[in-house]
């Protein structure tokens, strides 16, 4: 005769395996005939084995409107925990899409506030893998104020912990804010993220648009800037997340992980003596610089698909993690838009939070003119970069590898934003603007005076870039610290960094800073 | 005087028990290593042979020939080795706890000067008159 506790056990034993099938077994292979993983597969795919443990497996919702008291399921379409990635500690939550179609519910709000604060606390990341069809209609009032529990503990952790969203499947309404208060977010496969969905767009504008156009990973990743990776499969937008955190401390108090270095700091790349092409006008790829410079093997770009006038993203020095901004010459010559400084911005910013040093390389013509940047308010975007970089206490290495011209050369880490160290290419050209515009300024009456025009334009010109078109004038003024060979900037970088690597800077005690929108 | 015959007679019996069933061991562990080779000696040339043939076969005959590395073939051998320095460096890319320096979220590595200046950083705002 069995014994009460074994009741008890077996009774455990059975919430535990309902918990675990979530919506059903005839869910689940709908969910898997869609080419989706659930949400406890994805968890395992994400965590290193046998190292997550659940939480609130148990809780279920206690609404009895709309038929809701039929539809109870253990977890409430949520799964909730910790577990670890690489052997680090990370707070995770999954949405169950199989349960009710992982509709945002109050209890789902709770389990998730739970684990936000409890990571918080614990100053461990966190990782949400969301796929849900929206706020729970049913729940009314309750679900929308489930959204606000969670938006509030994510402004709360920002720049305390690190915060990845990985899109998985439908994320529409209010539950896109979540993600998007978030440091990262990784859309996966076919997943979508909008305010409004297709058929309400119809219904208020009349226009006609499917889920995919209006809010699909092609457009978050390369036009709206919304998204900063995607992947063609969940189980490589999974693992976009493992190696993004690689490059990531577990709180604001710590460092990244340093990894044991396998390529010596010392090693110099002889060809980038000759990446700088002859024609000053020719583009090159700034990719190369930066894959030749930073260790093998370990630059992983943020945002690559939008505003590719401009570079951002981590790679590795020594072993130890670094932010890197750059110019793009192979894209609209290197020109800062409205884009390109959200982008540069929002980055530094990040690299500031998480004591990611952070290392530049400029090659800029200035920022780009027209009614569409200036109507677009291209002065307080560009301001964000400003601000950005003087805000920023980490420690920050500038390059200037060829163009620097203007305002764009102040903002892309000049020594008046709080440059530690500023180094030039013997290719680099510090001016207030390009030759050509200069001499129209500056000599407009001597050329039009002249005999022949031209030639007297060609020969100012040509007195101008002397003058200029080098890096000495600014290393004469104390600008640049020094003028490298582009073949030495690894072995430099690496002992600067190492000097800087205890660096410590205080800004003013404020609440906080009012940073241009 | 007869309990010391009794007891060298013991003595006799015993380390010849013992030395008897220790070559009886020795001789079977010899035949299962004998057994356990034969089998094997055929299907491994030896590798000095192998490379010897290997050479001496004309190129056209040897391109046909699959190489081995210690019985293993050679193609097999290389995809193993791409496959391990793949994973290698995957699990690098990953910061996985064998290519780190320092435990995760010790500040052992770190300087006190550096965590006294965070803590700094992160508090720059008190009230007054405190």
């Amino acid at each position: 005769m069995a014994s009460r506790t074994d009741d008890h056990l077996q009774t455990l034993r059975e919430m535990r395996s309902r918990a675990v099938l979530g919506g059903g077994t005839k869910r689940i292979e709908q969910q898997h005939a869609r080419g989706k993983f659930t949400a406890r597969e994805r968890l395992s795919l994400l965590l290193d084995e046998g190292s997550f443990q659940e939480f609130g497996a148990l809780a279920t919702h206690q609404v009895n409107a709309f038929g809701l008291d039929k539809q109870r399921f253990p977890g409430d379409g949520i799964v909730t925990g910790f577990g670890k990635v690489s052997g680090r500690r990370v707070a995770v939550f999954a949405q169950d899409f199989t349960v009710l179609g992982g509709s945002f519910s109050e209890v789902q709000a709770q389990k998730i506030s739970r684990i936000q604060d409890l990571a918080l606390e614990s100053g461990i990341p966190i990782i949400g893998l969301n796929d849900s069809g929206g706020a729970r209609i049913q729940e009314g009032v309750r679900s929308l104020a489930a959204y606000g529990e969670v938006f509030v503990r994510n402004v709360m952790a920002s720049g305390v912990i690190p915060q990845i969203s990985v899109i998985l499947g439908p994320c529409a309404g209010g539950a896109v804010y979540s993600p998007a208060l978030t440091d990262f977010v990784i859309m996966a496969a076919d997943s979508t993220m909008f305010l409004t969905g297709p058929d309400v767009i119809k219904a208020v504008t009349g226009e006609e648009v499917t889920a995919q156009s209006l809010g699909g990973a092609d457009v978050h990743t390369s036009r709206s800037g919304v998204a900063h990776l995607s992947a063609d499969t969940e189980v490589a937008g999974l693992s976009l997340a493992k190696l993004l955190l690689s490059y990531l401390p577990q709180n604001n108090n710590e460092d990244a992980p340093q990894l044991t270095p396998d390529d010596p700091p010392s090693r110099m790349d002889e060809s980038l003596n000759t990446l700088i092409p002859n024609d000053e006008n020719q583009p090159y790829d700034i990719r190369d610089a930066i894959t030749a410079i930073f260790d093998v093997d370990s630059f992983l770009e943020i945002q690559p698909r939008f505003a590719a006038n401009a570079v951002v993203g981590f790679a590795r020095l020594e072993g130890h993690s670094v932010g890197i901004v750059a110019n793009q010459p192979a894209c609209m010559a290197g020109a800062l838009d409205i884009d390109a400084s959200d982008k540069i911005a929002r980055f530094i910013r990040i690299c500031d939070a998480f004591n990611i040093p952070l290392v530049t390389f400029v090659d800029c013509p200035g920022f780009l003119p027209g009614t569409e940047q200036e109507y677009g308010g291209v002065i307080r975007h560009g301001a964000k970069i400003i601000y950005a970089y003087c805000e920023a206490t980490v420690p920050k290495i500038s390059i200037v590898t060829r163009k620097a011209m203007g305002g764009a050369y102040v903002a892309m880490g000049s020594r008046q934003m709080r440059i530690d160290l500023a180094f030039a290419w013997p290719t680099a050209q510090i001016a207030v603007m390009g030759a050509e515009p200069a001499v129209r300024v500056l000599y407009r009456a001597e050329v039009k005076n002249a005999a022949d025009p031209a030639a007297r334009q060609a020969e100012l010109v040509a007195a101008y870039r002397e003058e200029f078109f080098n890096p000495y004038r600014a290393a004469d003024l104390g600008q640049i610290d020094e003028v490298i060979e582009p073949r030495e900037t690894r072995p430099r970088l690496a002992r600067a960094l190492e000097i800087l690597r205890t660096k410590v800077q205080q800004n003013p005690p404020k609440k906080h800073g009012l940073s241009p929108t | 005087m007869s309990d010391l015959a009794w007891g060298l007679q013991m003595t006799v019996l015993g380390m010849g028990l013992v030395f008897a069933l220790l070559t009886l061991l020795w001789g079977l562990l010899t035949l299962m290593q004998r057994l356990d080779r034969q089998p094997a000696a055929a299907a491994l040339p030896d590798e000095a042979q192998a490379a010897a043939a290997l050479a001496a076969t004309p190129l056209s005959a040897a391109s046909t020939a699959t190489p081995t590395v210690q019985g293993l073939d050679a193609g097999l051998m290389a995809a193993i080795l791409v496959a391990t320095l793949a994973h290698r460096a995957a699990r690098r890319r990953e910061a996985a706890p064998a290519m780190r320096r320092s435990a995760p979220g010790s500040q052992l590595h770190t300087s006190r000067w550096v965590g006294a200046g965070r803590v700094r950083q992160n508090h720059s705002w008190q009230r007054r008159g405190r």
